[in-house]
């Protein structure tokens, strides 16, 4: 089993028009079992900036922990929140440092840049970015989300009807994982609001 | 997403009336079937390297118990290809005759074939002996065969259960070569978590109804906690007339059922938002 | 195979652990206590190899101790987890302690609070939690028996029945354990078992 397997996760973001949209799964689990089932890997950073963690737990605790901190500095400086495709420069930055003794992490950025376009990102564990125009997906089951992504995900989505695919997306995608699932948790990012979802899924 | 469960559903309850052939694998007696061995020298190190290619096994979780009542039998339903769900749907009961049952751990190509063939064996037997077999003679015929392969990678944990002239039975058998008899067993990479719940609910003296909601109950946390089990829960009743299947749940409804308010489980007890 | 279990209750937190000391087969002692208390109204349930346990918990209570006297005021038990973790984290990419832990504790005005930290660091607040083999069978367990309103009486059941089904089922199970709990009036041992 693969150090990214250990504990498992599923993470989606997904565009939308002038809206984007970021989730996971819930369950925090130590190879085959279970622990716990309310274990959220997507975390907020400002209003219209979110960031997933997948991969190994320990190390998403520690990158984020940095990441909080550095985005606070950022704002001290900077006296403004940081623009997300900035953000996923530092992010990738971060992992980098660690080149020859990586974080066990795949980060998944979603925001809105200040124009009000979706932004969204995925990178590997020592910070190789990819951008995408339609979503990215990462975590122990990553096959299938792909495969529920390309099928569901058509351009413009408004709010509510990307809400609807993101979270059919996931749910479906976890129910073939046996290592991530136990219901999901969305957020949908729009210029003047963040709705956030639980949703109920398989819980086995 | 709710499962299609019309694949568990029971088929046939009568014992089975012909042995079908199976070919040239299936001896006259019925116990040893021939395979073709690869052309190694040493057929116990190949085994061990081909069972890791090979390897088509799946967690699970299975549990049997006797009571006063008779013998539940439960399992579950899901089949694993490493961390990827393979199947929510697998039948892992065995209904081997009217009276017999067995369930499925380990290798299912393995488990499958091998009481497949116990089934002709046991078959075989009545038609010589002109009477039906007892669970006691059924397990060691399954035993025997085990025993005989043993070291060349077959994988397969089983309770054997069913209800003969001398009561009811209970036998764990597995590709070790192990058999032994029992009151309460647990078998899969869940056996674990479903004991805990097992063990703290069962007395001789309980009820049918009682019986069948513990082995359903048992199953059901040790699919929450297992990732590897899951799917459905499957419960079997043997008396002296034979098996009955008793129940068929979907898990997730059961966690659910069990847990309308998610405030009352410790995993998912602290509000997620 | 060191063993724990933490229960989260209405207004306090139940631990126990074994008390086997071991090396290699042989067991060496019987009554190791390894509820080590942090201050008043904490302790770490710490299980691992035994140099570990003993020079990483000694660490991080000493440094707590010292924070304490330095600013003349103690860490809550979210901050002790944390600060905790960030110390295991930092170790863990030179030279790992190998030792997994619960951190229980009672905050006044926030009520009683369990942790669940791994070898790796990896944090989780748990209302039920453990490690060892014998969490297996006790896990399932306390998800059937346990709810938000547990009372002590009823967590102390549920930890009877842990051990009585580990010691049952578990080949390795350690012969003896040790039941805490803390709670507004701090750390307090119920009963060995």
């Amino acid at each position: 089993m693969s150090i990214f397997e250990y504990n498992g996760s599923a993470i989606i973001a997904m565009a939308g028009k002038d809206c984007v949209a970021i989730g996971s799964d819930l369950r925090f689990g130590v190879q085959l079992q279970t622990m716990t089932t309310d274990y959220k890997k997507v975390y907020q950073i400002h209003d219209k900036l979110f960031i997933g963690l997948g991969g190994l737990a320990t190390d998403t605790q520690t990158l984020h922990q940095r990441l909080v901190m550095r985005h606070n500095l950022y704002k001290l400086r900077e006296e403004r929140d940081i623009k997300p495709s900035t953000f996923a420069a530092l992010v990738s930055a971060i992992m980098y440092e660690k080149r020859f003794g990586p974080y066990f992490a795949s980060p998944v950025i979603a925001g809105l840049e200040p124009d009000g376009s979706p932004y969204i990102c995925g990178m590997d564990s020592i910070g190789a970015t990819e951008t995408a125009k339609d979503f990215i997906v990462t975590g122990t089951n990553s096959e299938s989300l792909f495969g529920m992504c390309e099928s569901m995900w058509r351009p413009e989505l408004e709010q509510e009807e990307l809400f609807e695919v993101i979270s059919q997306c996931l749910l479906s995608g976890i129910d073939r994982d046996a290592l991530a699932g136990w219901g999901a948790v969305v957020y949908v990012i729009t210029k003047d609001k963040v709705v956030a979802r639980t949703l109920k899924g398989r819980m086995d | 997403m709710l499962l299609d469960t019309s694949v568990l559903e029971v088929r046939y309850n009568s014992s089975r009336a012909e042995a079908e052939p199976l070919g040239n694998i299936l001896a006259a007696d019925g116990a040893a079937a021939q395979f073709a061995l690869p052309a190694v020298k040493d057929i116990d190190a190949f085994e061990r390297e081909v069972v890791e290619m090979v390897k088509p096994s799946h967690g699970t979780t299975t549990l049997g118990f006797i009571f006063q009542g008779g013998v539940i039998i439960a399992v579950d339903s899901r089949a694993t290809m490493g961390s990827y769900i393979s199947s929510q749907t697998v039948k892992k009961v065995i209904e081997i005759n009217k009276y017999l049952l067995g369930t499925m751990a380990g290798g299912a190509a393995d488990c499958q074939f091998w009481q497949r063939n116990l089934g002709t064996q046991c078959r075989l037997f009545e038609l010589n002996n002109g009477k039906r077999i007892t669970v006691r003679a059924a397990s060691k015929l399954l035993s025997n065969t085990m025993f005989s392969y043993r070291g060349m990678g077959l994988s397969m944990g089983t309770m054997v259960a069913g209800w003969d002239p001398t009561g009811p039975g209970l036998y764990y058998v597995d590709s070790d070569g192990q058999r032994t008899k029992g009151q309460v067993f647990s078998v899969g990479s869940g056996s674990l978590y479903a004991y805990g719940v097992l063990d703290a609910g069962y007395s001789w003296d309980m009820s049918v109804d009682d019986a069948i909601e513990l082995g359903r109950r048992s199953i059901y946390h040790a699919t929450f906690r297992d990732c590897a089990s899951g799917g459905t829960v499957s419960v079997y009743h043997v008396t002296e007339d034979g098996w009955k299947k008793v129940r068929g749940d979907d898990v997730t409804e059961c966690h659910f059922e069990y847990y309308p308010d998610p405030s009352n489980h410790p995993s998912t007890g602290t509000p997620v938002i | 195979m060191d063993f724990f279990m933490g229960i989260k209750g209405k207004d306090f937190v139940l631990v126990c652990a074994d008390t086997s000391a071991v090396h290699s087969i042989i067991s060496i002692k019987q009554d190791e206590d390894k509820i080590i208390p942090v201050d008043t109204h904490k302790v770490f349930c710490i299980a691992g190899e035994a140099g570990d346990r003993v020079q990483f918990s000694e660490y991080i209570i000493a440094n707590i101790k010292l924070y304490s006297l330095r600013n003349e005021t103690g860490l809550s038990t979210k901050s002790v987890a944390h600060y905790t973790r960030g110390e295991l984290a930092t170790a863990l990419r030179k030279s790992p302690y190998h030792c997994n832990l619960l951190v229980a504790g009672f905050d006044e005005g926030m009520g009683p609070s369990l942790y669940w930290l791994d070898y790796l660091a990896t944090l989780h607040k748990v209302n039920t939690g453990g490690t060892g083999y014998g969490s297996y069978f006790a896990l399932s367990l306390f998800d059937k028996m346990w709810h938000p309103d547990l009372s002590e009486d009823e967590a102390v059941a549920m930890m009877e029945a842990g051990i009585a089904e580990i010691k049952k089922r578990l080949v390795v199970a350690p012969p003896h354990y040790i039941i805490k709990v803390v709670d507004k009036n701090g750390v307090r041992e119920v009963k060995k078992v």
